[in-house]
């Protein structure tokens, strides 16, 4: 009794001392909340649904973030990532008998066996090559796609696989939860040491190498880890629609992803995340007036860039919090001194 | 045979049908402190470049501590023990100046001392102490000043705590009195010690600078280069006697 009194209390002074001072993270806090309720209220399977696809594409956005945001290694060609977790997955359920436990897993592994096959060829690469080169690849691999058609099922794709659990209710579970899980170790990796080094190698790969820092080596983790989490979310979606086609890896996937990440804002982690979950299921919302429904989608994502060039979520985070200039301490916009240093905010 | 701390033997690169760096050969002690000086476009900077693997050489061979290092990775050269500054600093501005050199202190050399998150902070903070810029250690790097960048460039370089330092204009761009500060940092590290957390091996310097009159109290030896040919190598005292180094800095005919 006394040791859950303890906790609690515990709780209670995390939950002052380190959430309510800061708006994002309450933001935060109650976004968590907030999906892990849903059902609760609605059993709507429209919009479970719309929820469930929204968390997957969420970490795929996130995971372009990490590689190209991050470390700046621009990736044209995410989807490459995506087609093949999706495609690892039908295929290993299809033809392995594997459970979707199983072939999520191995799809995200061997979306990092494809991020190590692109990314050596890329190493010596930057800028606008690389973002060609890594546009090329899931063409290539579309064209092996449709070259056997046998395994893959050619344009129609590999359908009649495993659904990912039970019910509309357990897949909204499963991808939340995955999507929660995931998003917070991609901004626990880059809120680390490896971090750091990957920040670095998108300032000056040079004067990384010149630190002592095997560049080569974290370029291809980069690739990996962002591959790894990609694939993933390629076969949860392949196990959720119970197909994987030669849509996922479309170029127009591609760029949805580039959008998603700079339109939320990148080298965040939460601005992709965010974006996803305003942009999907606005584009959904925006079926009602099909014929208007691209056009729209490219207005708003124009008037967020033209606004707010390095996305609407840093832009919100700046509008509710101010950086102390002394210990550079994040503050409530509405104090007018540090709640650390003290220091005056203006 | 002795072998020495740095070696140098017919070292030659060439940019299309320039030659750059021309069979230049010499070796230096671990005690040393080099200065390398010559006009402009004399390939001083490449001459650093090859030696820290940056660009690959023509011809010759480089020997630190009794082994090739020319075909090594940058990242290889550096964990051995040569650390390098850039004469256009290239910090990572968008970083914190404090995360510019925990890049350092995260190189496989500075963490052979067993350091963890929290100590590598404090490591990272004692090579800005040590540089003169640890006050601002939370502001990014773009808003620092010319002089605090070239102090953040040593910082870097430090905390890889290296056998031989190799710094490209370490004065340049400089006021007096921070040209003054800085030569005061150069001695200090060259004496060796500790710094906080940070361990000095006194290392061995190569000095590239324009700046005579400051370069002349710190080394005790310097070589000069003129278009990729090194043209003197003596005492500081030998050098500005040398006819050739006058001839090289005022051209023909002023002599
Ligand atoms: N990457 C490069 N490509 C082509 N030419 C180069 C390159 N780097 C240097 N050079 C040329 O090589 C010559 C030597 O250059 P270097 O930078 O080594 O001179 P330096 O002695 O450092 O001069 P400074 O005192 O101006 O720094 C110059 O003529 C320069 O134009
Ligand atoms: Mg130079």
């Amino acid at each position: 009794m006394a040791l859950i009194l303890f906790y609690l209390r515990k709780l209670f002074s995390v939950i002052k001392n380190e959430v309510l001072v800061l708006p994002s993270r309450v933001v935060v806090v109650l976004f968590f909340l907030f999906l892990l309720l849903v059902p609760l209220f609605t059993k709507d399977t429209y919009l479970l649904r719309i929820f469930t696809l929204t968390s997957i594409f969420a970490i795929l956005a996130a995971s372009w973030d990490l590689l190209s945001g991050f470390t700046g290694q621009m990736n044209f060609g995410h989807a490459l990532f995506f087609g093949v977790g999706a495609y690892s997955a039908a295929l290993l359920n299809k033809y392995g008998g594997i459970p979707p436990w199983g072939t999520v897993p191995l799809g995200g592994l061997g979306a990092v066996l494809a991020g190590l096959i692109i990314g050596i060829p890329c190493l010596r690469l930057r800028g606008t090559y690389l973002a060609l080169t890594t546009l090329a690849f899931p063409i290539i691999l579309m064209g092996l796609v449709f070259a056997f058609p046998n395994i893959t099922g050619g344009e129609l794709g590999i359908s009649g696989i495993a659904r990912l659990a039970g019910s509309r209710v357990a897949d909204y579970y499963i991808a939340v939860v995955v999507m929660l899980g995931l998003c917070t170790i991609m901004w626990k990796i880059t809120d680390s040491k490896t971090g750091i080094i990957f920040h670095a190698i998108r300032e000056d790969e040079l004067a990384v190498r010149t630190s002592g820092i095997n560049t080569t080596r974290y370029k291809l983790l980069a690739f990996s880890l962002s591959g790894f989490f990609a694939g993933i979310s390629g076969g949860i979606y392949a196990h959720f629609m119970r197909i994987a086609g030669p849509s996922t890896l479309e170029v127009s996937m591609s760029f949805q992803v580039v959008i998603w990440a700079i339109f939320g804002g990148i080298v965040t982690i939460y601005g992709p995340v965010g974006a996803v979950f305003v942009l999907f299921p606005l584009m959904e919302f925006l079926r009602f007036w099909q014929e208007y429904r691209i056009l729209m989608f490219a207005a708003v994502v124009l008037l967020i860039l033209l606004y707010m060039p390095d996305g609407l979520f840093r832009w919100l985070r700046d509008k509710i919090e101010k950086e102390c200039p002394r210990c550079k301490i994040r503050n409530i916009a509405t104090r007018d001194t540090c709640r650390i240093c003290t220091a005056s905010l203006d | 045979m002795t072998q020495s701390f740095l070696q140098i033997k017919g070292l030659t690169k060439n940019f299309g049908g320039l030659r750059a760096v021309n069979d230049v050969t010499f070796s230096m002690e671990r005690n040393q402190v080099l200065g390398l000086i010559g006009p402009n476009g004399a390939g001083k900077t490449t001459l650093l470049r090859l030696i820290t693997g940056i660009l690959k050489p023509d011809a010759g061979h480089v020997c630190f501590m009794g082994k090739e290092i020319v075909g090594r990775k940058t990242w290889d050269i550096v964990n051995m023990g040569i650390a390098c500054t850039f004469q256009n600093m290239r910090p990572f501005r968008r970083l914190p100046i404090i995360a510019n050199v925990m890049v350092s202190c995260l190189s496989p050399r500075a963490m052979k001392r067993g350091e963890w998150v929290k100590r590598l902070e404090a490591k990272a903070m004692d090579a800005l102490e040590f540089a003169g810029i640890s006050d601002m250690a939370r502001e990014k790097a773009s808003t620092l000043s010319q002089g605090d960048l070239k102090r953040l460039e040593v910082a870097r370089a430090v905390a890889t705590e290296p056998e031989l330092l190799l710094l490209d204009e370490p004065f340049g761009g400089l006021s007096p009195a921070e040209t003054d500060l800085m030569a005061k940092s150069i001695r200090r590290l060259h004496k060796g010690g500790r710094f906080g957390r940070l361990h000095s091996e006194g290392p061995a310097m190569i000095i590239v600078e324009h700046k005579l009159q400051w370069l002349m109290k710190i080394v005790d030896r310097i070589i000069v280069l003129n278009f990729g040919n090194m043209i003197a190598d003596g005492t500081p005292d030998e050098i500005v006697k040398d006819p050739r180094v006058i001839e090289a800095y005022l051209g023909k005919g002023d002599t």
